[in-house]
């Protein structure tokens, strides 16, 4: 009887401290002990990191830029199956982007590539850049690419690989999570300010774009009570969001809380690309005008000049070994 | 004795267990608390991509705090368009991750405007803000192509000028020590560029990307010199080179006072103008890995089409012309 005592006691007192150092073990990254300290988590700028701990106020936040090389210049048709002719702006047009982005802090891009697997060239220069990333990638399928004229409006470009980044955001981030962020569509070819992305860190829906759709700009019209009834734009503006994909960006909450939003594929008129997404997530009223209540230009919808080529010749003239 | 032993023993015990058992709860409400870090599966990825972010922004700290490294002086020539000023708000951001650099804007125009003042005085780089109007035979008119006219000639040399006359003003020899790069506004420049011409003697070059109807021009480089030039028009030209593939030393621009951009050169021969005054071929330092590297693309950015907009200003509805773009 004591011995059964005996050991019944031994295994009560051993218990509680086994569960313990095993429990404590485990999480050996323990914010949790820096945080006793005192210690704030601006460290930590890597999305998601645990900052919202008990009494600390710091949060973190984050910014999703998403970021995808033009689809229709990237099957410009190849001249006798060059696999180097592909698209020769894209590496100064994404050096260029990630110059400006390199300015924000809290950022993170998702870049997405219109390709069957990602490029050595992207995944290179994404890793010389010092940003904070996620390179994707995923390829538009032959019934859906650009033929001829790339500028099409008829056909809505780099839909699959927007939709691409906003699964693996969804997958990857918890809806339940009190991590705050945006997320941006950006492409490649636009002129960002820096004072842009300050206006759409806090939340933000709708702003004005500047150089769109044949205008020196278009803007949402607000009213005086600072909410958005319509848009300045010629393009359709009866469309329930006339905006250009550089002119909003949405509240990281909604787009995890609302898995089911998608920029639609099939059946999307010209122009309709933003609103197939923004009427899932929000309706008109809802929008936040920023932007000094989208009376300034912070983004410009540059196009940059395909490049001429013409004296490669037939052959190509200058070595394909050289990374342009 | 010994009941009282046991009882103080089976006390002990009793509390001992009470307090570990409070400890364990309460460990377990504090692990409890955390956010659901989905994020385990890609810790590594994460951690080595801010750590990536950490040292470049050491690297550029470390860099700042080289004051005796050489200034680059950038001169920019620049005009009124739509585009101007996106044109201007990027290539800032891409000069200021460059530390030690003046940027000289010169504007070609009868003042200096105030959008160019605005963009500049937000900017938070070290500038100079210059204006000189090209001459008006010299001028493109509408519909004429790019290639026509030489482009940015006055503003450009105004620039020099500027800069010659600043310097000798400027008392001491370390007033020698920089480099000068001609860079438009339209172009696209990798950090790595400036790292490349900050040591230059005489004058450096480079690949450029993108120009003279080619994926690249450059010069061809044998034992770390100068033996000719790889482009595709008229490669028997002096110096076949485009504007932002060479960068001179400040050094010798104010030792040859004379040297100079020349307005009346033939198409394709204003940067030989130039340099032909400066070096000869074999004194040029070849840079990016032996000029096989493209660190500098000839970018051009689309003329937006303003259809709508003259559409809308017939029908009295144009945009806001008080509103900056």
């Amino acid at each position: 009887m004591p011995k059964r005592r005996d050991i019944v006691a031994i295994v009560l007192i051993v218990l509680p401290w086994t569960l313990l150092i095993t429990v404590w073990h485990q999480n050996a990254i323990t914010p949790l002990l820096t945080a006793r300290k005192g210690t704030s988590c601006t460290g930590f700028n890597v999305a998601l990191d645990c900052s919202s701990q008990r009494g600390i106020v710091e949060v973190t936040r984050t910014e999703y830029v998403y970021s995808r090389p033009h689809p229709g210049l990237m099957f410009f048709p190849p001249p006798r199956g060059h696999p180097t002719y592909s698209r020769p702006v894209q590496k100064a047009e994404l050096t260029r982007l990630a110059n400006t982005l390199l300015h924000v802090s809290n950022l993170h891009w998702i870049l997405v590539e219109d390709a069957p697997k990602r490029t050595k060239l992207v995944s290179h220069f994404l890793q010389e850049t010092g940003l904070n990333y996620t390179h994707l990638n995923v390829e538009t399928p032959r019934n859906y690419k650009v033929r001829g004229d790339t500028r099409d409006p008829r056909i809505p470009r780099g839909t699959i690989q927007r939709n691409l980044a906003l699964r693996w955001l969804r997958e990857t981030l918890n809806v339940n999570s009190s991590q705050p962020g945006v997320v941006y569509f950006a492409d490649d070819d636009n002129t960002y300010s820096l004072e842009l992305f300050d206006e759409v860190r806090h939340e933000c829906v709708g702003m004005a774009c500047s150089l769109c759709g044949g205008l020196r700009y278009e803007s949402p019209k607000v009213n005086t009570l600072g909410k958005v009834f319509g848009w300045k734009t010629v393009f359709d503006p009866h469309r329930p969001f006339a905006i250009d994909m550089a002119g909003f960006a949405v509240n990281l909450r909604l787009v995890l809380s609302k898995p089911q939003a998608y920029f639609k594929l099939r059946g999307v008129k010209g122009g309709y690309q933003e609103s197939s997404l923004l009427k899932e997530l929000v309706t008109l009223g809802d929008l936040e005008p920023k932007a000094a209540n989208c009376t300034k230009i912070l983004v410009w919808h540059t196009r940059t000049e395909k490049p001429v080529l013409v004296n490669e010749g037939k052959k190509g003239f200058t070595d394909v070994n050289v990374e342009i | 004795m010994a009941p009282r032993m046991r009882l103080k023993l089976r006390t002990v015990f009793v509390l001992y267990f009470l307090v570990s058992v409070m400890g364990l709860l309460y460990a377990l409400m504090q692990l409890g608390q955390r956010c659901d870090c989905a994020e385990h599966d890609q810790p590594y990825e994460r951690t080595i991509s801010r750590l990536r972010g950490e040292l470049h922004k050491l690297q550029e700290n470390m860099k700042k705090s080289e004051p005796t490294a050489p200034t680059i002086y950038v001169i920019t020539p620049t005009y009124a368009r739509l585009v101007q000023k996106a044109e201007l708000t990027r290539l800032s951001h891409t000069l200021l991750h460059v530390p030690q650099l003046h940027w000289i804007l010169v504007e070609d125009a009868l003042q200096k405007s105030t959008l160019v003042s605005n963009l500049l005085r937000t900017s938070g780089l070290s500038y100079t803000h210059l204006h000189m109007p090209t001459a008006a035979q010299r001028k493109l008119h509408e519909g004429d192509p790019n290639w026509l006219k030489a482009r940015g000639v006055e503003q450009r040399n105004e620039g020099l000028r500027w800069l010659r006359e600043d310097r000798r003003a400027a008392a001491g020899g370390g007033g020698e020590q920089g480099v000068v790069y001609f860079a438009d506004d339209d172009n696209t420049y990798s950090l790595q560029l400036f790292q490349e011409m900050r040591n230059t003697l005489k004058v450096s070059v480079w690949p450029v990307g993108l120009v003279g109807a080619m994926k690249y021009e450059s010069p061809l480089v044998q034992g770390g010199k100068v033996i000719g030039f790889h482009t595709g028009w008229k490669p028997s030209r002096p110096f076949p080179m485009d504007m932002a593939g060479f960068a001179v030393s400040l050094r010798l621009i104010l030792a040859k006072p004379d040297a100079c951009f020349d307005a009346d050169a033939p198409i394709g021969f204003l940067e030989g103008s130039f340099l032909q005054k400066l070096v000869t071929m074999d004194e040029l330092e070849p840079r990016a890995d032996d000029c096989t590297k493209v660190l500098v693309w000839h970018t051009r950015t689309e003329k937006p089409k303003m259809s709508t907009e003259k559409a809308m200003q017939a029908q009295g509805l144009g945009s806001d012309p008080t509103w900056e773009v």
